[in-house]
């Protein structure tokens, strides 16, 4: 079965009964991937989403970075340990990179180092030349720039919400952040009405 | 028949050890079913739900080691979900209510709690050996348990288990007079290690022989460990990251040089790449290498490793071509994708293989991730190694065809099984159609397990399958177009297999109704989990599509542990 669109009539809403529809014959790989809602947390993704019948073409679709389940059949404690960026520090010890928006290299610093946020806010300023950071992390408005980091699970993380015993212990790395690029995220300068 | 008293059937029966064959000897009369049973040291249970413990006790009272494993195997990649069963509790219970001298326990893909491992600690005054591969369910208070009990312990392998780091002081639990370890493997644990503990417990371990620390271990603690334990076989390197202390990589270097016994080589978690070279002296007699967790070391690091290591029979990565070139004993490859997204130049490709199999001609298992494949390369790589025993090709693109000419992969493939005369383990990827699985039924004699992701066209492919391979153990199959009347056409096929897997397949609940019913002496296992799918009762169910099927022979009925999301039938 051919399918050129990407089977978005397995989305459709319809009234009848179940089984009066065709009987669906291969799915296409397209058609799984707006069927599955089960996409596990990995971070890793797919490759390049082609459709069932095509041979020899490889087409992108719009949902072309979807993860299938389980996809290439790597264990999970292998994607965890191995697929990860090269980046990948010790957790909670000693050297994590520093990465600030518009400079074109990255920076190490040494969390373990630093006694508090506003240590590291110190540090941080010390590292890239620039006044502003100190001040991003320290009471978050009116600031060109927010302080986000990596944590163990590889999602990131607004600096400053957690005690600084349990952020050093999670952050993997840093990154200094343009605020505009942060809109839309509700990090709200405080007390303002957006 | 019985010429013999008993004692000298049963001498002769010691050395008789695989499991295959004590089952033939059980077999011969109702004497040797005897002796066999009560002699017997040694029990592997493929699915922990193919029978109970109770059984087990009645037919071998007396044995030594079990080997137990659970999950089936697509759990590896989460399609299992999370409490399906698998637990190892009633196992221990069992055993410990018993007489049963249990020296070693080896489970695979098992739920296991702190309190079976307490329990198990205390029971067994003998205990030896504990290996827990893919397992998941516990913390280090229970690895704390084993440590302060098992008296007698040699051996403790954990390997690649989901494991709770409570960072406390297990290591710490091994009492001072405790000086029998003979393997530690702690690789897979995340958090911190006492340091110090893990010295002295080294220091007075003479007899160790395998060794492979996790992360958290640094290089100036990884050289005094070697400088205690240079009669080490087998490596694991956690983790040595600073390459600013030139000094630690000399001390290393001056310890690891001690190591004249040291064979296998594994780890480097991260890795400062540089430091690789303070194991250059020691590579000419590795025989094993597996650097496939090491995502900091590049290939020209690995490749200098490489050219060291004249004696390799296992590798875990990239290089490929000097692989081929140099290790000329290479039994097992594996190369995992380092970039799942597919992309990159750095992918391995059909060349890499083609290389491999023209310059490692022992080479017997390989796992092969890659971007592309072509019919030619996979027909070259048959002729040059008709010897493989395991192949697993996955190919990351599914459903991509051959990238040369467009065509479907069958004729590489049914290459390989026709070349390929003592193949038991195969996977198949890339675009194939019920072709393949006609030549896989034709020559694939003594396969025993094959693996099936987005392949094939029509129901005559599974059934190629399960009509040809007589010796078919495991099958598991994904996203793939086989039905109601493959699964259904030969009932009992399944009582020779051990368990058949089938996901996102076009199966559907009443055509599992009607199995379950035909076949009383499977459990026929409906997994879904997802609410809105929630299978109903009435008429329309000979339509609806079972999402995953897991069916498995057993001598003990229904599982009574069964989650809420599994639907025995």
């Amino acid at each position: 079965m051919e399918k050129d669109g990407l089977g978005l009539e397995i989305t459709e809403l319809r009234l009848g009964l179940p089984g009066t529809e065709k009987m669906m014959k291969k799915r296409g790989f397209t058609e799984m991937i707006m069927a599955s809602s089960g996409s596990n947390s990995d971070q890793c993704e797919s490759g390049v989403v082609s459709s069932g019948g095509d041979v020899g073409k490889v087409s992108e679709s719009p949902v072309a970075k979807s993860q299938v389940v389980g996809w290439p059949p790597v264990c999970s404690y292998r994607r965890k340990n191995s697929c990860k960026e090269v980046s990948t520090t010790k957790v909670g010890l000693g050297y994590v990179k520093v990465s600030m928006d518009g400079v074109p290299y990255l920076r190490k610093m040494d969390l373990g180092s630093s006694q508090g946020y506003d240590d590291l806010a110190f540090a941080l300023d010390k590292l890239f030349g620039f006044h502003g950071i100190g001040v991003a992390l320290k009471d978050g408005d009116n600031c060109e720039y927010v302080t986000i980091y990596e944590d163990k699970d590889g999602d990131w993380m607004l600096a400053g919400d957690v005690p600084w015993g349990m952020f050093i212990e999670s952050c993997k790395r840093l990154r200094i952040m343009k605020r505009s690029d942060a809109t839309g995220f509700g990090l709200q300068p405080r007390g303002v009405d957006e | 028949m019985n010429y013999f008293p008993d004692e000298v059937i049963e001498h002769v029966f010691d050395f008789v050890t695989s499991h295959k064959d004590r089952h033939s000897i059980s077999l011969v009369c109702k004497s040797w079913f005897k002796i066999e049973r009560y002699s017997r040291q040694n029990v592997f249970i493929g699915n922990c739900y193919a029978i109970n413990p109770e059984r087990l006790l009645r037919r071998f009272p007396c044995f030594k080691s079990l080997t137990l494993k659970g999950k089936p195997h697509f759990a590896d990649f989460n399609l299992v979900p999370h409490g399906w069963g698998g637990f190892v509790q009633p196992w221990i219970e069992a055993l410990a209510r018993s007489r049963v001298g249990l020296e070693e326990l080896r489970l695979k893909r098992m739920v296991v709690t702190d309190e079976s491992l307490e329990l198990l600690s205390r029971s067994f005054v003998n205990f030896k050996s504990l290996v827990l591969v893919s397992c998941e369910g516990f913390s280090t208070d229970g690895l704390a348990s084993i440590a302060s009990n098992c008296r007698h312990l040699q051996d403790l392998d954990l390997q690649e288990n989901e494991i709770d780091d409570h960072r406390g002081q297990w290591l710490s639990c091994f009492p001072e007079t405790y000086t029998s370890l003979v393997t530690l493997n702690f690789a897979c644990l995340e958090g911190e290690t006492n340091l110090v503990a893990l010295e002295r417990l080294v220091a007075r371990s003479p007899n160790l022989r395998s060794l492979k620390l996790n992360r958290a271990v640094p290089l100036d603690a990884l050289a005094r460990l070697m400088a205690c334990a240079p009669q080490i076989v087998d490596l694991g390197v956690g983790s040595y990251e600073d390459e600013q202390d030139s000094e630690s990589c000399l001390k290393l270097q001056a310890a690891i040089r001690k190591c004249t016994s040291l064979r296998s080589l594994s780890g480097f978690l991260e890795a400062a790449p540089h430091c690789l070279s303070a194991f250059h002296p020691v590579c000419h007699n590795l025989t094993s290498l597996n650097l496939s967790y090491a995502a900091e070391i590049h290939g020209s690091h690995l490749i200098k490793l490489i050219e060291h290591c004249k004696k390799l029979q296992r590798i875990g990565d990239k290089g490929l071509e000097v692989v081929a070139s140099t290790c000329k004993e290479l039994q097992e490859l594996r190369v995992f994708p380092t970039d799942l997204q597919g992309g990159g130049n750095t992918a391995v490709t059909e060349d890499g293989l083609v290389a491999i199999s023209a310059g490692c001609p022992k080479l017997h298992s390989i796992l092969y991730f890659c971007q592309q494949m072509t019919n030619a390369a996979l027909i070259t790589v048959a002729k040059n190694c008709p010897n493989f025993i395991r192949f697993r090709l996955c190919i990351l693109e599914p459903h991509k065809p051959d990238h040369v000419t467009s065509q479907p992969l069958d004729e590489g493939f049914g290459a390989i099984v026709q070349a390929c005369k003592n193949l038991k383990r195969l996977s198949v990827s890339g675009l194939l159609t019920d072709q393949v699985f006609l030549y896989i039924g034709m020559y694939a004699t003594e396969l025993e397990m094959l693996s099936i992701a987005f392949a094939g066209d029509t129901d005559k492919g599974m059934l190629y399958v399960l009509n040809g391979c007589k010796k078919m153990r495991k099958l598991e199959i994904r996203d793939s177009p086989f039905g109601d009347a493959a699964l259904l056409a030969d009932v009992n096929k399944y009582e020779t297999m051990r368990s058949l897997w089938m996901s996102s397949c076009e199966v559907t609940l009443g055509g599992c109704k009607r199995l379950a019913r035909k076949a009383p002496w499977l459990n026929v296992e409906i997994i879904n989990e997802n609410d809105n799918n929630r299978m109903e009762e009435n008429g329309y169910e000979g339509r609806q599509k079972v999402d995953k099927l897991y069916l498995y022979r057993t001598v003990v009925g229904t599982r009574v542990d069964a989650p809420p999301f599994v639907w025995i039938l």
